[in-house]
């Protein structure tokens, strides 16, 4: 008789935790060994929003490139781009160069930005072995013909895919991976509710970790790391500190380094932010029947979040903001921008001035992948949070 | 009672005591310095060269430790502050310690050894906004110091030259490595000391006064931190500002400490 070993919620989350780390440092790719028996490869795709379902369905692991992170070495990529182009495109492509990313079936990149868009020349030109495609998002959803739209380039995407898999991908197949995702999509939204309504039991950092883990591994099995990772959260028994309540901005392309997550949580509770967001950008269910394209299609315009990289007339640059504070009861606001990344500086301005008319307070903040020192961000970000807490008081 | 802050600087520990005035019929209480000590610590850890300092401070103003109520940290190593109940960062303690020192100040220039900036604050001391040098100490007062090492001249006499001279140089370099290189060009192109100790001076106060107007210039301007002991460093910023009056606390470089001892008595931090 073995005696029974009794559920530690802290072991549990920390061995997640681990796994979403160790995934979270992964630049390169899964070996073929790695991948679950039925997959046939694994597909790159870059932010902000691509929609997996269709890889998945085509058993391509998706694969999403979020640069080197500042423990990558450029060698390659400094003498193909100019210095002022962001860190992420510019580590992207020398993951592509250096070899990290050899036996992609393709890479998929989309026209956010003149940089990312182009990275699909530099793609071809370079990685003439691998599917290399630009996924024309509207920018502008708001059209009549947005949905009709959305769902032709879905279609050509799907029998790029067909051809680069060597299968048809059927809508059966597409359904069965709408359900999967849909799971992981209510799974996360659990997530964010934990994160608004009781911030001390999971941190900001802890929850990007967890989301990011999508990133490397299959929905399925990431739905049921996230079950875990929830089970264990919720038994937490954390008290609440005296931490100001505050959003997390700019962090929809380009990823902010750990380290600076981290300094945020040591003063802040982030009750909402727009990390990852292309991970989390539909927002409810995906209709499991029907024409599976067109509910993926429909979904984008109708069922979506907002980032900076889309012009939205629904979805204001400030609006979305100001209903992230609402629905988050915040205290304050974090605007941060990738350094060199237009669409997101732009954004960081529009806010800063409409935040300056709300007086509602606000922090600016720029980062870049090859941050070392975190020290003068950390003590802005303390001070931030002390003047919140003075004016609460 | 008695109340403690501690700054632990990157060059040097300041603490100041506060204690409580009984003034009848006073609709609140007044807090008052009963004692203030800096110490210039060589060779020590910072927890431990935060102790000696604290130490050495109520000894001086022979205070018995038991009496101090709360202790609150700030500055660069306000963390090694073990003792301390609570720490804030030296923006908040700046900006607290300015408007009691001096109530109308509402925009507060805080250059101390590796940092300088720009505070905006509202009538109780709380910070509205702020910005400060991120990477280099080319707008702070270390680099003055190495500069002034480099003219062989003191820091008193390095302040003094540069109001002898009416010459405008600029320095374009923003890094205090490039711009040291471009002080060894003046001084080979034999250019006298009292315009380059200008032109440094001038530099550091441009860097400074940036940084306050990327939060604003509004009210009244204070200058706290080492740098207001240097007169030519408080000329060349009242001319980068533009701004003929500025004001400047009596004990400048205890005036985050003091802030640091007046949210303890606040209890808030």
């Amino acid at each position: 008789m073995t005696a029974q070993i009794p559920y530690d919620h802290e072991v549990e989350l920390n061995s997640v935790l681990e796994r979403c780390l160790a995934a979270a440092r992964e630049t390169g790719i899964p070996a073929r060994g790695e991948l679950p028996e039925d997959y046939v490869g694994a597909l790159g795709h870059f932010p902000v929003y691509f929609p997996e379902e269709i890889a998945h369905a085509g058993r391509l692991l998706p694969v999403n490139i979020l640069g080197g992170g500042n423990r990558l070495e450029m060698k390659h990529a400094d003498a193909r781009m100019g210095s002022f182009v962001c860190s992420i495109c510019r580590s992207t492509t020398e993951l592509g160069l250096n070899g990290s990313l050899e036996g992609l079936a393709g890479f998929v990149t989309h026209p956010i930005c003149d940089a990312a868009k182009h990275l699909a020349g530099i793609w071809a030109r370079n990685l003439p072995e691998q599917l290399s495609q630009i996924l024309y998002l509207p920018q502008n959803p708001n059209t009549p013909g947005a949905a009709r739209y959305i769902a032709a380039e879905y279609q050509r995407l799907r029998a790029e895919i067909e051809r680069k898999a060597g299968r048809p991908i059927d809508d059966e197949a597409l359904r069965a991976s709408i359900r999967i995702y849909n799971r992981n999509r209510r799974l996360l939204r659990e997530l964010y509710a934990i994160r608004r309504d009781e911030p001390w039991k999971v941190s900001c950092t802890e929850s990007y970790l967890l989301t990011r883990a999508r990133t490397r591994m299959p929905c399925e099995e990431h739905n049921a790391l996230l079950a875990r990772a929830l089970d264990a959260i919720r038994s937490r028994k954390l008290p609440a500190q005296d931490k100001p309540r505050v959003v997390f901005v700019g962090g929809f392309c380009e990823q902010p380094p750990l380290e600076m997550l981290e300094a945020i949580d040591d003063a802040c509770y982030v009750v909402d932010d727009d990390l990852l967001v292309g991970l989390r950008w539909l927002t409810a269910d995906v209709p499991e029947t029907g024409d599976p394209i067109w509910a993926l299609a429909e979904s984008y315009v109708e069922r979506s979040d907002a980032s900076p990289v889309q012009h939205d007339e629904h979805k204001t640059k400030e609006g979305y903001l100001m209903d992230m504070i609402r629905r988050s009861r915040a205290d304050g606001a974090i605007l941060t921008a990738a350094k060199f990344c237009e669409p997101g500086l732009d954004e960081q301005l529009a806010w800063s001035k409409h935040l300056d008319g709300e007086r509602f307070p606000y922090l600016v903040l720029e980062f870049e992948e090859k941050m070392t020192s975190f020290e003068q961000m950390a003590m802005q970000v303390e001070t931030f949070a002390e003047s919140l807490l003075f004016a609460l008081a | 009672m008695i109340t403690a802050g501690i700054d632990m600087g990157s060059r040097t520990v300041k603490v100041v005591f506060l204690e409580e005035l009984k003034v009848d019929g006073a609709p609140q209480l007044k807090w008052g310095v009963k004692g203030k000590h800096i110490m210039f610590p060589e060779d020590l850890d910072a927890d431990q060269a935060a102790e000696k300092a604290f130490n050495e401070a109520l000894q001086a103003s022979g205070i018995a430790r038991e009496q101090v109520r709360r202790v609150v940290a700030t500055g660069a190593g306000r963390k090694q502050v073990k003792f301390a109940h609570e720490d804030v960062t030296e923006v908040s303690a700046g900006a607290k310690g300015t408007v009691f020192m001096c109530p109308s100040a509402r925009t507060v220039i805080d250059v101390g050894a590796e940092e300088g900036r720009g505070i905006k604050t509202d009538a109780d001391g709380k910070v509205v906004d702020f910005a400060g040098n991120e990477k280099c100490a080319a707008g702070a007062g270390a680099f003055a110091e190495s500069m002034s090492r480099a003219l062989q001249l003191s820091l008193k006499e390095f302040g003094e030259a540069s109001l002898r001279s009416d010459k405008t140089i600029p320095m374009n370099a923003q890094c205090t490595v490039f711009a040291e290189s471009e002080v060894v060009s003046l001084i080979h192109s034999s250019t006298p000391k009292e315009d380059i100790a200008k032109a440094v001076l001038d530099a550091v106060a441009s860097r400074v006064t940036a940084m306050a107007r990327r939060v604003g210039i509004e009210g009244e301007v204070a200058l706290i931190g080492g740098m207001v002991h240097n007169v030519g460093f408080v000329q060349s910023l009242k001319t980068a500002l533009g701004v003929d009056n500025m004001l400047l606390p009596d004990m400048p470089e205890y005036v985050s400490a003091l802030g640091a001892a007046l949210i303890a008595t606040e209890g808030k931090a």
